[in-house]
């Protein structure tokens, strides 16, 4: 199997699920269409290309296209680091609020991906909290999230 | 109202404080973004739209067109400098402006790029505020199957543009047409595909969508490299090019320039492409083509001069008919209906101060990039040489913020996470995420035109190539479906990134 025949496998099952969804929204006719005629269509439309893309992506695994490593020749654990962060954020700051979870985020990023100074990570982290604070919730008025101190 | 009383009013829209205000930030920020490698405009427009809930729709319209235009001038610093790219539509800048600099001849460079940029970002705003008006005029004849049309045509030609095989191309428009589907119908009030989730009765978000998709993947999949550039050790003199620069690139600066509007007012056409056919045609016409790689000025000046003239030339289909040509053109059209300012034919007469404020926001931008690239160069200089871990963790940050504040909703900042990590994966499976974007903008459009027009026709597919107009526009996106078709097109055809 190669990345053309997973994809358009999981594409193709995607396709026809929000097929078979959009009958319950009812298709209508073509004189008079329903709310399910138009999400209709574009599961057919994916559920079509993507089996068109299986048929390509075996026809090329037939000359010899096999698989190519997805992570090959790159550190994926700094990807995976990375979103982590970006998960770690969004459920930390509805309870701890912007400005502690902001400097923890970017302490974090700073320290674990590409490993800075303590002094440049601390600099950074907090430096970019107070400005974007400043920026945001001062200036433009957005309603960060607040924490147990009021920020 | 005539064409110069117009662009007067224009004048005194855009030279309002505010306005002024916004436009400035719009270019420096444009500049940077060009600047920096690893952040393109559609990114940096998404993350800037919240931002610009806060003030009126046209300061925030003119800030996000000088965004557009301030990367095209940025991108070919960190192309002659560092050879990386720092935007797409200088990809090819790289090729001579690198060389150029290597031969000591970085400010000549710089200064062709500015200068080339300057004249045809200003001949190219001319070009629109002359087309914009008839066409609108002409546009506004249009019904539901005509726009139907219009906005088939607009995905096709993107996906036959764009990088990668077709189908996959043609495969993100329809998941883009499917996610523009989600939430409240709006003829109906039926709430589809939202499974309970208030936050998905308004529809799928623009913002959080590209800011995923161009922004959190893009940093997903540079993390995982290793970032290691160098700035070319030069001392950067002689910014304003001599006569004899001047005599090898006034062609190819007005050659790109015409080319390049052209294609930008093409749907799916854009900065790239135009950079690319300039260069290619530059090299073509030349006496001397073997020095072409080798820091031929010329190199700079067409490529450069077309890049910029495209994106004044992008504004015409966006302004006039409603339908955006890219990616970038998708998330000012977003902005448009956000701010409750429906783009189409009638958006010169109803909403006069934006359409020519914009227009003479572009003067003005373009003579305040060509300081910022001039004398201010050695500022971008320095900020190219702030390295990418420091950069990305503050880019996330942006994202993070930008989301929330929307609607003030985690849901958002989720639903950001989630089209990040799938952006990730379709990169890595070589899927473009431009098409979906444009058909998630245009889903909506398309879905109540269809409706409207089979409503029309009673049924009858036939009924789109009854009416002259349609038929010819869903003709010529028949042709773009069915060319890649052909062997020998299919390995030939340009091929953008959008």
């Amino acid at each position: 199997m190669n990345q053309d025949q997973l994809s358009s496998g999981v594409f193709f099952v995607v396709g026809c699920a929000i097929c078979l969804y959009s009958l319950s929204y009812r298709l209508g006719t073509l004189a008079a269409p329903e709310s399910g005629l138009m999400p209709f269509l574009s599961g057919a439309a994916i559920a079509v290309l993507a089996a068109l893309g299986f048929i390509l992506g075996t026809l090329r695994r037939r000359h010899g296209d096999g698989w190519t490593p997805l992570f090959r020749g790159v550190v994926w654990r700094r990807s995976l680091l990375t979103l982590a962060a970006l998960l770690a954020y969004l459920f930390l700051q509805a309870h701890v609020g912007f400005a502690v979870t902001t400097v923890l985020f970017l302490g974090f990023l700073l320290r674990a991906i590409f490993p800075q100074r303590w002094s440049v990570v601390i600099a950074t982290a907090l430096l970019t909290a107070v400005v974007a604070y400043l920026v945001f919730e001062v200036w433009l008025q957005a309603q960060l999230p607040k924490g147990p101190f009021g920020i | 109202m005539d064409t110069l009383s117009s662009i007067g009013m224009g004048f005194q829209t855009a030279l309002t404080p505010a306005n002024l205000f916004a436009c400035l930030v719009g270019v420096v920020t444009g500049t940077l973004v060009g600047v920096l490698p690893g952040l393109g405009p559609v990114a940096a427009m998404s993350l800037l739209l919240p931002t610009t809930f806060h003030i009126s729709p046209v300061s925030a319209i003119i800030m996000m067109a000088g965004i557009y235009y301030g990367a095209m001038y940025g991108g070919s610093t960190t192309s002659i400098l560092v050879n990386i790219p720092g935007e797409s539509a200088s990809v090819v800048t790289c090729l001579d402006g690198y060389q150029m600099a290597r031969q000591g001849r970085a400010g000549p460079a710089l200064g062709i790029a500015a200068l080339g940029s300057f004249i045809a970002g200003t001949i190219a705003t001319v070009g629109l505020m002359l087309a914009a008006p008839p066409l609108s005029r002409l546009a506004i004849r249009f019904g539901p199957p005509e726009y139907c049309a219009l906005i088939l045509l607009g995905l096709t030609t993107v996906t036959f543009l764009a990088t990668g095989p077709m189908w996959k191309s043609l495969l993100m428009a329809a998941l883009g047409l499917f996610l523009g589907c989600i939430g409240m119908d709006p003829r109906t009030g039926l709430s589809r595909f939202t499974f309970g989730l208030i936050e998905l009765y308004d529809g799928v978000g623009l913002v959080p969508v590209a800011m995923g998709l161009f922004g959190v993947a893009e940093v997903l999949l540079n993390v995982e490299q290793s970032m290691r550039s160098t700035v070319v050790e030069t001392k950067i003199r002689n910014l304003l090019p001599t006569r004899a620069d001047w005599a090898a690139s006034i062609g190819p600066i007005l050659r790109g320039t015409g080319l390049g509007f052209f294609l930008g007012v093409l749907p799916g056409g854009g900065s790239l492409i135009s950079s690319f056919a300039a260069y290619a045609m530059e090299k073509k016409l030349s006496r001397h083509p073997e020095q072409f790689g080798r820091g031929a000025i010329e190199g700079v000046a067409g490529p450069e001069s077309a890049n910029n003239s495209a994106t004044a030339g992008a504004f015409v289909p966006l302004l006039t008919l409603g339908i955006p040509s890219n990616a970038v053109m998708a998330l000012l059209l977003g902005a448009l209906i956000i701010f409750g300012v429906q783009p189409g034919p009638r958006l010169v007469v109803e909403h006069p101060q934006l359409f020519w404020g914009v227009v003479a926001s572009m003067y003005v931008g373009n003579v305040l990039l060509l300081v910022l690239n001039l004398p201010l160069i050695g500022i971008w200089v320095q900020i190219l040489k702030v390295p990418y871990p420091i950069l990305f963790p503050l880019i996330l940050l942006f994202c993070l913020i930008g989301a929330y504040s929307l609607n003030n909703s985690s849901a958002e900042v989720a639903l950001m996470i989630l089209f990040g990590v799938t952006g990730y994966f379709l990169k890595k499976l070589e899927y473009e995420p431009a098409p979906l974007i444009l058909a998630l903008v245009l889903g909506p459009m398309m879905e109540l035109s269809f409706r409207q027009s089979l409503a029309m026709g009673d049924g009858n597919l036939l009924f789109f190539f009854m009416r002259p107009i349609s038929g010819i526009i869903l003709s010529v996106a028949l042709i773009f479906l069915v060319l890649p078709l052909i062997p020998g097109i299919s390995r030939n055809k340009p091929t953008v990134e959008v």
